[in-house]
């Protein structure tokens, strides 16, 4: 075949452009896992050697210093508690919209899931007005109900799509045995859309624990601080100590790396599901 | 479903968490920023002060940088990233041996939290002990030996834009999940024909994914008009306001309290997204049908 010399070309450029790119968003993290491993000294000589011990204590001490478990335990408080509720809200306004006839229900769908396109960030100041006035500030119930608020729109938009997608002859023969709405809708629906819960769960899950500058914005003191706005925190706790921070942000990585490689389907499919059906 | 006349109340109690919740932080938010945006508010007083806070903005030379560098993120997401991730997706849709592994390897930037995200590279680029300033050096480049790149006023913006290039595979994924749906008879026409896998991703692959690439296009815009972590944490918009973006510029003007100009400066966020969205829509669609 005259292809075969093109092909071999592309398929050696194929390689090229993708080893690059893993080299490229790989590479960086493993050079941090192995710098947090060697001394401070070892460091500043040689970034690729190898250290001649493994420098286990850093992360001992990193970990005590930045006070990472309290952060990590309150990231996962605050943001288990707002996917909770953000997944209970959507779901309840989503089974509304998909499954009955009222004639507002386009004008409420299309004005909530306009709020995905709105920046969020343009709003800071409002933001921090509105949590002053409701006297939330600093409080670990101000940064869930923001963060609950925020991925509505994505929620709701994802539930809703797919409660459509449910086929309604089970709702419709309970609505006949007279089934009430509270009951079709955890008896019924819930059970039905766990994938669909699943998929918007994750999303704002994620969300919710990366999520930085309502953290910074909203809260101030060190006791519910969450592990992203405490990691802005480690240039001045570690000062010089460059290893103990790179210990610390090897640790505040690793949860999302973990349920990452764990769930990975999962996690692709809801971080990009609200876009893709977009 | 009809709703029966007593089940009105249950719908509307399953509507009404997150209407009060959409109302307290999507429309009061608008509105308010939109009245305080015409007021001089430090978190005290507020007067009425006209159109002052808009004019004031577009005489500063830091917000004028910062609205264009938010452009530049843009159109460097558009016009480099997002291209990137659509050949990525087109050589991994051969799916050949691994192409999951790469996937998922290439979506790891995605799933770590952008704080993590500016140390880790802040680091890189860092002028004592950095990843890169040390390859450089090694290869022979020793003009760079302790280079300060996020310091420095030529190079902060290109650091800042190169890094974001890890972001690639985010839009490789969505574009990937695409080309799943297409269906095999059109490459086994085209092989029948005898194209190339070259020209079966670039006339085959490519054009059917056209409208996920401009989704993309337009999540890269939105993405990178209200990005504000990595500009933050990794340069605080220096030197000398160089890096300086909208977000960062509406942080600071409410860390010293003034209220009412950030305020003003979220509006013309707000106008520029949507201005840049209506755009990007009409570019787009005439694209789509021609």
């Amino acid at each position: 075949m005259t292809n075969d010399n093109s092909l071999n070309f592309y398929s050696i450029f194929k390689w090229v452009i993708i080893i690059s790119f893993v080299v490229y968003a790989v590479f960086p993290f493993l050079w941090l896992v192995l710098a947090s491993l060697k001394t401070n000294a070892e460091l500043l000589d040689n970034p690729f050697k190898l250290p001649k011990v493994f420098q286990f204590q850093n992360y001992s001490n990193a970990i005590q210093e930045a006070g990472l478990i309290q952060l990590i335990i309150n990231s996962l408080v605050i943001s288990t508690c707002a996917t909770f509720l953000n997944i209970l809200f959507a779901s309840m306004c989503a089974f509304a919209i998909a499954r009955h006839i009222f004639w507002w229900k386009n004008v409420l769908f299309l004005m909530i899931t306009a709020g995905i396109l709105v920046p969020l960030n343009a709003l800071i100041i409002p933001y921090y007005a509105i949590i002053n006035f409701l006297n939330l500030y600093d409080t670990r119930f101000g940064l869930i109900l923001v963060y609950c608020a925020v991925g509505l729109p994505v929620s709701t938009f994802i539930l809703t799509e797919f409660f459509k997608g449910i086929p309604k002859e089970i709702e419709e023969a309970s609505y006949l045995d007279g089934c009430n709405f509270v009951a079709r809708y955890f008896r019924i629906m819930l059970p039905l859309a766990l994938p669909g819960l699943a998929t918007a769960g994750t999303f704002q899950f994620i969300l919710c624990w990366n999520e930085f500058i309502y953290a910074m914005l909203l809260t101030s003191s060190t006791e519910i601080r969450t592990i992203q706005f405490g990691i802005s925190y480690f240039t001045n706790e570690f000062f010089s100590d460059y290893v103990g921070m790179f210990a610390a942000v090897v640790v505040s990585i690793l949860p999302s790396i973990t349920v990452f490689i764990l769930f990975q389907e999962r996690v692709i499919t809801g971080l990009t599901a609200g876009s893709v059906k977009g | 479903m009809k709703i029966k006349k007593d089940e009105v109340g249950w719908l509307l109690l399953f509507i009404a968490p997150t209407l009060i919740l959409f109302t307290l932080f999507f429309i009061l938010p608008i509105l308010f920023l939109l009245a305080s945006s015409f007021t001089n508010w430090d978190g005290i007083d507020a007067e009425f002060v006209g159109f002052e806070n808009y004019i004031k903005l577009f005489n500063k030379k830091s917000f004028v940088r910062a609205i264009t560098n938010n452009l530049y993120w843009c159109i460097t997401a558009a016009l480099i990233t997002v291209p990137l991730g659509l050949i990525i997706a087109l050589l991994l849709s051969h799916r050949s041996r691994g192409w999951k592994v790469f996937r998922t390897v290439l979506f790891v930037p995605q799933v770590v939290s952008s704080a993590a995200i500016a140390m880790l590279w802040a680091a890189v680029f860092n002028a004592e002990y950095g990843l890169l300033n040390f390859i450089l050096d090694n290869i022979g480049l020793s003009d760079y030996k302790n280079h300060n790149w996020l310091g420095n006023v030529r190079t902060a913006n290109a650091a800042l834009i190169g890094f974001s290039l890890c972001y690639v595979g985010y839009f490789m994924v969505i574009m990937l999940a695409k080309t799943a749906s297409i269906s095999e008879d059109y490459y086994d026409a085209a092989k029948i024909d005898g194209a190339s896998q070259i020209q079966k991703d670039f006339y085959i692959t490519a054009p059917l994914i056209k409208s996920t690439f401009f989704l993309c296009i337009i999540l890269a815009v939105i993405f990178n008009l209200r990005q504000f972590e990595y500009v933050y944490l990794m340069t605080a918009g220096g030197p000398a306001n160089k890096t300086q973006v909208l977000v960062v510029y509406i942080w600071n003007e409410l860390t010293v309290q003034r209220l009412g100009r950030g305020s003003a400066a979220g509006v013309i966020m707000i106008a520029l997204g949507a201005m840049l969205l209506l755009l990007l829509r009409r570019i787009l669609k005439s694209e789509t049908y021609n």
